[in-house]
């Protein structure tokens, strides 16, 4: 079976840990525990008939992605970038930390994803997204579980080749 | 005049000086402040004398006190300690046989080096002194190699792995170590230094750093520093001979492929180690 690296990261409190238990254990708490350094776990999920081993990198949150020590990077074949829909400051420095990630990962898939879309409206969303430097791949609830499986599967997918 | 009015006069001639002062006094015991002024200076001597004078004035007194508490709570006593101590003792031992191991190794060296008792007991038992003292080494107990992972650099991707119990799902095992070892050499920032060995109680982890991937050995019992090089030789030989496949197959095979080669080099044969190497046989 293949097995490949799919790091999380994001700003702190944008819910990476949310989506990683969700995806993971099928479970949210609203208890907010800042993680500490990284935490890896695995999940195998099948895909058109084929198996994946997605090893998931939940990396403790940084304001920039230049904090993150690089070695957590390393060797990813995926990376999700979060951000907190109702938290602008999660998205100001969306852009260079973006840059920041391509320049350093070849030929990564990268994600863009708009976590806590149960808190805000569909208006609010609008005004989120014309404010974003780059447009989201995908919006998702870690509490209600929307678009959570659905993100991970189609990057398994698309690993899959 | 009249006698009761004489009296009270004469009361207050009399009692006037013990009337103000008692105001006073009253005034005093009545305002918190004033009283404050008053006493804290005779309660502070009080203190200052209380704590120099304390362990020879209550001393038997705490003794006694204590003597009943440790009496009474022996058994709580030995459930708090007990862990610490004895975690403490392990160590201590495991140190100390540590020392004796290569003490009694470097002793049997020398007593079995070529010379006129070498060379009398060549004769006498047909048997190479080196050989001989390599034989009682090989017997000493030593660490014991229970897993070993072939672990891919950054991502921490299992590439395989053997084990002589069942443990925690390995691909996590895998992927944690990856991440302390990438904590430990990122915080540190030593270079191009990387994490040689994890170690937590009387187990150790050796890790041995090849090209992509890298190869962690967890060990029980205690290894000298000549073990530990003499295990260093030990993967780095597997790597040469056996790790020059493809280790990433798509399919994964390689994985069992892998599984296979560190079982029968490290786990099922001690021939294919040099004399005085790890036990890597099967408890």
């Amino acid at each position: 079976m293949i097995s490949k690296k799919i790091v999380l990261t994001g700003c702190f409190g944008v819910g990476k840990t949310s989506l990683f238990n969700r995806f993971l254990y099928q479970k949210f708490s609203e208890k907010y525990l800042s993680t500490i350094g990284v935490k890896v776990d695995k999940k195998v999920v099948e895909i058109d008939g084929r198996k994946i081993s997605l090893l998931i990198w939940d990396v403790a949150g940084e304001v920039a992605q230049e904090k993150v020590p690089q070695s957590y990077y390393l060797g990813a074949s995926a990376v999700i970038y979060v951000f907190d829909l109702t938290r602008p400051s999660t998205y100001l420095n969306m852009q260079s930390d973006l840059d920041y990630l391509g320049k350093m990962l070849k030929s990564v898939t990268l994600k863009v994803v708009g976590n806590k879309v149960d808190l805000v409206t569909a208006e609010q969303i609008g005004m989120v997204e014309a404010e974003l430097p780059h447009p989201a791949d995908c919006l998702t609830s870690a509490k209600t579980g929307e678009n959570v499986e659905t993100l991970f599967l189609s990057i398994g997918k698309e690993l899959l080749g | 005049m009249d006698e009761r009015l004489l009296m009270n006069k004469l009361r207050e001639i009399l009692l006037a000086e013990d009337r103000e002062e008692l105001q006073h006094l009253k005034k005093t015991l009545d305002d918190p402040q004033l009283l404050s002024q008053k006493i804290s200076p005779i309660l502070e001597e009080r203190l200052q004398f209380f704590k120099e004078n304390f362990p020879v004035e209550f001393r038997l007194a705490v003794e006694d006190i204590i003597d009943k508490k440790l009496e009474s709570s022996r058994e709580e006593l030995l459930e708090i300690i007990y862990p610490a101590l004895g975690q403490m003792i392990k160590k201590y031992i495991q140190h100390q046989f540590q020392l004796l191991k290569e003490s009694i190794e470097e002793q049997i060296r020398n007593t079995f080096q070529v010379g006129i008792i070498g060379r009398i007991r060549y004769a006498l038992f047909g048997v190479k002194p080196q050989k001989m003292a390599e034989d009682i080494l090989q017997k000493l107990d030593g660490p014991v190699v229970e897993e070993i992972f072939i672990i891919e650099h950054h991502s921490g991707i299992l590439l395989g792995s053997a084990s002589r119990q069942e443990t925690m799902d390995l691909d996590m095992v895998a992927g944690m170590l990856t991440a302390i070892k990438a904590f430990v050499e990122d915080a540190f920032r030593r270079g191009s230094e990387k994490l040689e060995s994890v170690q937590y109680g009387t187990f150790s982890i050796h890790l041995e750093n090849f090209s992509s991937y890298y190869i962690a050995a967890a060990i029980s019992g205690s290894v000298s520093a000549k073990e530990r090089s003499e295990l260093s030789d030990s993967l780095a030989k597997f790597a040469e001979s056996e790790l020059r496949i493809n280790l990433k197959k798509r399919d994964g095979s390689s994985h069992y492929e892998i599984k296979r080669r560190l079982e029968k080099y490290f786990f099922k044969t001690s021939t294919s180690l040099p004399a005085g190497k790890l036990k890597t046989e099967t408890l």
